[in-house]
């Protein structure tokens, strides 16, 4: 089905499915068939941030006293984490908006993404800080193999999605030939891309992230890097978030809430989902392998660090019914949970600089009740 | 929100027991040295998720974390009647 940018047909936005149904055409939120979307769209606005409101200049001095195995870990993380919002920034808006057909969600979808690509600005802003010519940081990233293999992992669903949907969007059902490959597009197979998608960015999102800042926080426990740590844990309350709205997908379709034949997918493809999960954990874990390899850092090693991994991965894989798969029952790194409680991001502008002023006033000030009237 | 809700009883399924006076459940919990995980203690990422085995709770904010219908949040629910809860 071709796509369109305004579907002049009428449609019934309550009874359509979350994705593969007709295009949207009016961006209306007064009629929701699943609002919690919107309610995320709220409380995402009411968070925003900007890297350059965090002053980080006191890292600068802090990042010299480093060891060289504290800077690699450093560094490292943050380009780890710069690759993951690259792929966020955009992907969601190239897989998801051209096949969404919920206004609500489409909003969604925008409004998160629009949110990855400020993540990916405060790495900028923190590396100009530390460089003041960071571009050996950022080069090095389509260059480093520890890294490129996770971008491959990350990417892949994504990639297939979009092409099948590209495929599809031009030549309709049936088996194509491009240059020399075979692909069978039909409504069940694009569904079940989209079901691995969304498994692999739930995955990304709940916990390709916790390595590099469990080492953010571990920092900020010694009073290091504290500018980058405020920034950080505005980007960890971000990526609660987002992953609370992939779960969110995830448990509708499952529990047939939906798209009645994304349920049946679901069950079907249970144990690739959990494959795509365990793949990822494995990976976190080769990573903290990776980092540590020159050298630990006080109060972090390897070890704890993947207990944490597994630790973060039971809770999220039971929020989407994979289970606990391991066997770790109390969270190795307690103080993790101070720097990810959403309350303590805004700290008095003194402590360290944050001009939160604007960001927790916002935070403060808005409830639900405000956004009642609220359109784009 | 209007129903005084605090001296509820908190029951936990070990065995142990102590009455509620503080703001959320959580707050409850960690008063009463119950180790609960949480994150956002705001409702909107699920890590405090639990089990509410009996009773009945209210909800201090709209929650926007995914929780299956026999789940709560403690960080921003208070109890409304004495409770269970599966920790
Ligand atoms: S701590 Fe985040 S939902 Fe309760
Ligand atoms: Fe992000
Ligand atoms: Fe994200």
């Amino acid at each position: 089905m071709k796509y369109t940018t305004f579907n002049q047909q009428p449609t019934d936005f309550m009874v359509e499915p979350m994705f593969f149904g007709n295009p949207v055409n009016v961006a209306r939120y007064d009629q929701q068939k699943h609002a919690i979307f919107e309610k995320l769209i709220e409380k995402q606005i009411s968070f925003f941030w900007r890297p350059e409101e965090v002053d980080v200049s006191k890292d600068r001095m802090d990042f010299q006293s480093l060891s060289e195995a504290e800077k690699h870990i450093f560094i490292s993380n943050l380009k780890y984490q710069t690759l993951l919002d690259s792929v966020q920034g955009r992907s969601p808006n190239i897989a998801l908006l051209p096949i969404v057909s919920l206004p609500e969600l489409e909003t969604w979808i925008e409004t998160w993404s629009f949110f990855e690509t400020i993540h990916s600005r405060s790495y900028t802003h923190i590396l100009r800080n530390l460089f003041t010519d960071p571009s050996h940081v950022f080069d090095d990233i389509i260059a480093n193999d520890e890294i490129k293999r996770r971008a491959a992992d990350i990417s892949k669903y994504y990639d297939a999605l979009i092409f099948a949907t590209q495929l599809w969007q031009t030549q309709g059902e049936g088996t194509h030939v491009v240059d020399g490959e075979t692909h069978v597009i039909n409504m069940r197979e694009l569904k079940k891309k989209l079901y691995l998608c969304m498994n692999s960015v739930n995955a990304l999102e709940a916990i390709r992230f916790y390595v590099s800042f469990a080492c953010t926080f571990a920092f900020a426990e010694r009073k290091l890097m504290e500018g980058n740590s405020k920034i950080i844990r505005l980007i960890a309350r971000d990526e609660n978030l987002h992953l609370t709205s992939t779960q969110h997908i995830l448990n509708l379709w499952a529990k047939g809430k939906d798209d009645p034949e994304m349920a049946e997918i679901a069950a079907e493809c249970e144990e690739e989902a959990r494959e795509i999960f365990l793949n990822a954990v494995q990976q976190e874990k080769e990573w903290a392998h990776y980092l540590f390899a020159n050298g630990s850092m006080i109060g972090l090693n390897e070890d704890i660090l993947c207990q944490y991994v597994e630790y973060i991965a039971n809770q999220r894989m039971a929020a989407i019914g994979l289970g606990q798969p391991f066997d770790v029952s109390s969270n190795p790194l307690p103080w993790m949970n101070n720097y990810l409680n959403s309350d303590n991001v805004q700290v008095a502008p003194q402590e360290s600089e944050i001009s939160s002023y604007l960001v927790g006033q916002i935070d403060s000030e808005v409830s639900a009740d405000d956004f009642d009237e609220f359109e784009l | 929100m209007t129903t005084p809700t605090k001296g509820r009883m908190i029951r936990l399924s070990d065995g142990s027991a102590f009455s509620s006076s503080k703001d959320t459940i959580l707050e409850d919990l960690e008063e009463n040295n119950v180790t609960l995980e949480y994150h956002c203690r705001e409702g909107f990422c699920g890590a405090c998720r639990c089990k509410l085995i009996s009773g009945e709770v209210d909800y201090t904010i709209d929650p926007l974390a995914f929780i299956d219908d026999d789940e709560i949040l403690p960080c921003c629910t208070i109890p409304l009647t004495d409770i269970m809860l599966d920790i």
